[in-house]
């Protein structure tokens, strides 16, 4: 990890963000995508659990240009990216931020793969764009999320257990929360229970296992989520009890969060219904359905996406730890 | 109050005690949960401990307030202070002051911590200046070692200081240790 440096003098951060932007921009037309840069507010945004939109009369501020993005591939875009500014209500912290930026990109036909290459690509480039003493992997490596379950805490898992069968597998610490999280939903429908139990073990297993795990596998991707979490992701038609979907970590951060792009709006129907009934256990307002985008849905091509988190790459790019210590937001605003 | 209103500072109550947020961390693993992640320190006792609250969980803020204050006179109700803008005066139990009471210089200002609307706590400056009341004669010359010996101050308290120090010498006092800081040339 980066010492306490502190934050970087203004014209510092001005170089640094100009010289990452420019690296964005320069790897995807090379790359032949087309840049496109949708509404910042929107009339709905992805249902997600722990996601929360700020309001932004009469619609909302977006969360990620996901929905607008898809609804452009509908219309023949062909492979795009943006750098979108996003929003998310009370998400305040060291690595964390209400508004930020978002690298989001389609490519079309695609499988994750190509994906994860652009990300590791695009890392690079960003690195060497800014000047960066900072440490970049050399190899990155692929580790399947049930396997890294296995080998931190023992717990082995299929991908497809209910609440029940779930918790009979975990150790006492990670047990405990999913009991917690099994009692709060006791009432609800069972794809929500089985979202909640395990969403509630993802968020203790990553705070008490992975994120030590981490510190000895820089530049991982995290693949094969369990289905129940597979949120906007395909399931792996192969393998029904697993998800399309991937995790890139770098420097003890999360960078970004790329899926085989659900094509079934029936199927993403359901899923934001079982998230919203989630979010009403947590005592969180449900969230507007967006019916434009899921009447369109079934003509988005097959592709897939991902979406980096540029403040935290210019972050680990500038050595520091904070997205304040390289932001470009003054103070106050 | 909503989680996402903790930040450092934060006053927060927990088991019918007040505690000041120390160190606070927010993390959120990928699409999982937020986390407030808080060291929190007893304001009555100073007792640390660590607390973690979901997102979308509450707290219940604590009813605290730190008022300035002048310190009047002890008789046997304890020590009596009073308001620096109300005037009102607060008896403070002997058991409250504690260690403090070393520092009581008359009309010294202080910040008195109220929970609940009963005083709890003291809080001094961090340095004051006080006059040496009784020592053993200053030995001139000999500033360089670090002997030292053992002197009064007007409230009584007793302090380890240099041996050039005399009767009568203005000296500055760190009150969190207690310890001598430096001469005051007056």
């Amino acid at each position: 990890m980066a010492a306490e440096l502190g934050g970087l003098a203004w014209p510092a951060r001005v170089q640094i963000w100009d010289a990452a932007l420019a690296a964005v921009r320069g790897y995807f037309r090379d790359q032949g995508l087309r840049e496109v840069s949708t509404p910042v507010r929107v009339p709905a945004v992805a249902v997600e659990p722990f996601i929360d939109p700020i309001a932004a009369p009469p619609g909302l501020l977006a969360t990620s240009p996901e929905l607008a993005m898809k609804r452009l591939l509908v219309r023949g875009s062909g492979p795009i990216f943006q750098i979108a500014h996003v929003f998310r209500r009370a998400e305040i912290g060291e690595r964390h931020s209400e508004e930020f930026h978002l690298v989001e990109w389609y490519r079309l036909g695609a499988d994750l793969d190509p994906l994860l290459a652009d990300v590791e690509a695009l890392v690079a480039r960003v690195f060497a764009a800014t000047g960066s003493n900072g440490h970049v992997p050399k190899t990155w490596q692929r580790a399947r999320f049930l396997e890294v379950v296995t080998a931190t805490c023992g717990a082995a898992l299929r991908g497809d257990e209910d609440p029940g069968q779930l918790l009979a597998a975990l150790p006492p610490a990670l047990a405990d929360e999913v009991a917690r999280a099994a009692d709060m939903s006791a009432g609800a429908e069972p794809r929500a229970r089985t979202l909640l139990a395990w969403t509630a073990f993802f968020t203790a297993w990553s705070d008490m296992f992975f994120e030590t795990w981490l510190k000895g596998h820089d530049g991982t991707h995290l693949v094969d989520f369990p289905a129940p979490l597979a949120a906007l992701a395909i399931t792996d038609p192969g393998r029904p009890w697993l998800a399309r979907r991937a995790e890139c970590h770098v420097g003890g951060l999360e960078i970004a969060n790329g899926y085989v792009e659900l094509r079934d709006a029936e199927e993403q129907r359901r899923r934001f219904a079982a998230v919203n009934e989630l979010r009403r256990v947590h005592g969180a307002p449900a969230l507007p359905i967006d019916e434009d985008f899921l009447a369109e849905l079934p003509g988005l091509p097959p592709c897939a996406g991902i979406a980096l988190g540029l403040d935290r790459l210019i972050t680990l790019a500038a050595c520091r730890t904070r997205l304040s210590d390289v932001s470009l937001a003054l103070a106050g605003g | 109050m909503d989680v996402s209103e903790l930040r450092k500072n934060a006053k927060v109550q927990l088991d019918g005690h007040p505690y000041v947020v120390v160190e606070f961390l927010f993390v959120k693993p990928g699409k999982g949960q937020g986390l407030y992640k808080c060291k929190l320190k007893n304001m009555i006792t100073g007792a640390v401990l660590d607390r973690t609250w979901r997102s979308g969980e509450k707290f219940d803020p604590a009813n605290v307030e730190s008022r300035k204050m002048q310190y009047l006179f002890k008789d046997q109700n304890g020590y009596t202070f009073m308001d620096n803008e109300s005037y009102e005066q607060v008896a403070l139990a002997e058991e409250i002051v504690s260690d403090d009471s070393a520092f009581l210089l008359d009309q010294i200002s202080v910040d008195v911590l109220f929970y609940n609307d009963r005083p709890v706590g003291v809080t001094l400056p961090s340095h004051i200046v006080m006059t040496i009341t009784e020592c053993e004669p200053g030995v001139k010359g000999d500033t360089a070692t670090n002997a030292t010996k053992s002197a009064s101050v007007e409230t009584g308290h007793k302090i380890q200081v240099p041996l050039f120090i005399r009767e009568g010498d203005k000296v500055k006092i760190d009150t969190r240790t207690g310890a001598y800081v430096e001469r005051i040339n007056t």
